[in-house]
């Protein structure tokens, strides 16, 4: 670990005073204790605060694309086009990042040159969730990573913790957890995680009678208050004009009534065929504890089935909804 | 449900959301054909399954239809060439999500039916129309005013 972060500095570093980026996305020390927060750096002199543990959430591939975007807009107002500059963003990617990276490649969001993608290996992130359950919801006061225990101290005294028991559910079962594409490779090779039980929970809802799986649905929805930190966080998420947002003509209800939760996270879910990476992004931002991945890894799995096709992992994989073949299942096609 | 069924006279609405060129041909067809079958549908026309938003089977299953269609022209037959191929995708995807979240597998129907398929585009609405009372009203996702 502490390699890697060693490595990424000095490249970082390198990257900016080679003016060969213009920012680093990365993460840095955050401010409560095993926190880490995303940052911006724009000097070489502060390459040095970029960190690399398992407290790295976030799915910075959302930045990129709203630095861009931003910048892209910017630029527009510059008459001559002669005067416009690209802008390059580095990126601290690890493969989930990376995925969402080929995703925005895929559909033309910006170019292969405006990123440079500083490629780290991942062993998961750990759940803050899980984490507040393991120390029944007191409040860390200090903690440091060992090895595969956490040391936390809390008001009560102090605990260990197995760091695997409070990593993220994605990352359990990961199968890319080393970057899909990078331009410049910080570090070895993670080992594979879990993959044989990746679809486990899902093989498991959907064994469920029809009953069941809509009561979960049901409750898991009337959790959600709608603060659309999810959408938010999604790095796939990019829609200028989300579908919850447009009036002309409103698309959706915005009322507290159940069914329009739902409606509103059945179709943000739906969105997300063969473009949801499972970086577990949207649910480690939520609130409320909704249990997205259910819904979002099913997706992937019915992608996987039907088309053979995992999300984001090669550029030259057309996204599964943009094509079609002949010969695709029609088994579900009604005939009287 | 058995009792709303009893009570109130049910009759099943279902919302059909077809292709301009082969389905709507087609229904116009049994129409001057003088073909019977359930008067429970209300058709939508649209220029071409490709254009359908799963927004719209999930939205008409929002306001209350108790079954939702989804018919267009053969694979091979699109007008626009690949529309219902792409559209086929999409809802294969959409089909296996419904039921994954716990609505009737019966409630959203796809189907193909082109312009010359008069007697096919009855039967099409008879067996729908046959499948969606068998389920009886819908309440999953209905939005309760």
């Amino acid at each position: 670990m502490e390699n890697i972060e060693q490595k990424l500095r000095e490249e970082a570093k390198k990257l900016l005073a080679d003016k060969k980026a213009d920012v680093i996305v990365g993460y840095e020390q955050g401010t409560l204790p095993l926190s880490a927060t995303p940052c911006f750096i724009t000097n070489p002199d502060d390459a040095d605060r970029l960190v690399w543990n398992v407290f790295c959430t976030h799915n910075l591939a959302k930045y990129v694309h709203d630095i861009l975007s931003a910048h892209k807009e910017a630029q527009k107002k510059i008459r001559n086009p002669q005067d416009r500059r690209q802008k390059v963003v580095g990126i601290v990617a690890r493969g989930c990042t990376t995925r969402s990276l080929v995703i925005h490649l895929q559909e033309r969001q910006y170019s292969r040159d405006e990123i440079v993608i500083l490629g780290v290996p991942c062993t998961g992130y750990s759940d803050r969730k899980k984490l507040s359950i393991a120390l029944s919801g007191e409040e860390v006061l200090e903690g440091m990573v060992d090895g595969n225990t956490l040391k936390v101290k809390t008001a009560s005294g102090d605990t260990q913790l197995v760091l695997t028991d409070v990593l993220a559910d994605n990352c359990l079962t990961c199968r890319f957890n080393n970057p899909v594409i990078s331009d410049i490779a910080c570090g070895e090779a993670a080992p594979a995680m879990a993959t044989d039980k990746e679809y486990d929970k899902i093989a498991a809802h959907e064994a469920l009678p029809i009953d069941q799986r809509w009561s979960y649905f049901f409750k898991e929805m009337a959790k959600c208050i709608r603060c659309y930190a999810c959408r938010q966080a999604c790095p796939s998420c990019y829609c200028k004009i989300c579908f919850v947002e447009q009036t002309q003509p409103q698309f959706m209800g915005i009322t507290d009534n159940p069914s329009d939760t739902q409606v509103f996270q059945m179709l943000r879910i739906f969105h997300m065929v063969g473009r949801c990476v499972d970086c577990g992004s949207c649910i480690s931002v939520c609130p409320m504890g909704v249990d997205l991945r259910t819904y979002l890894k099913k997706l992937d799995k019915d992608a996987l089935e039907l088309f053979k096709h995992r999300a984001g992992t090669s550029l030259e994989d057309p996204p599964p909804l943009s094509t079609y073949s002949e010969h695709d299942q029609d088994d579900f096609i009604y005939n009287p | 449900m058995a009792e709303k069924k009893e009570k109130e006279g049910w009759e099943p609405k279902i919302v059909a959301v077809v292709c301009n060129w082969c389905t709507y041909a087609g229904a116009d067809l049994a129409g001057i054909s003088r073909i019977q079958y359930p008067p429970n549908v209300r058709i939508v026309r649209v220029p071409c399954t490709g254009r359908i938003n799963p927004f719209y089977i999930i939205r008409a299953l929002q306001e209350g239809a108790d079954g939702v269609l989804v018919s267009g022209c053969h694979p091979g037959e699109c007008h626009y060439l690949t529309g219902n191929y792409h559209a086929r995708r999409k809802f294969a995807m959409l089909k296996r999500f419904l039921n994954y979240l716990g609505l009737e597998a019966d409630r959203t129907i796809f189907t193909w039916c082109s312009a010359s398929e008069g007697e096919r585009f009855a039967q099409v609405i008879k067996g729908v129309t046959a499948k969606v009372r068998e389920l009886g009203p819908a309440e999953k996702l209905v939005k309760q005013q």
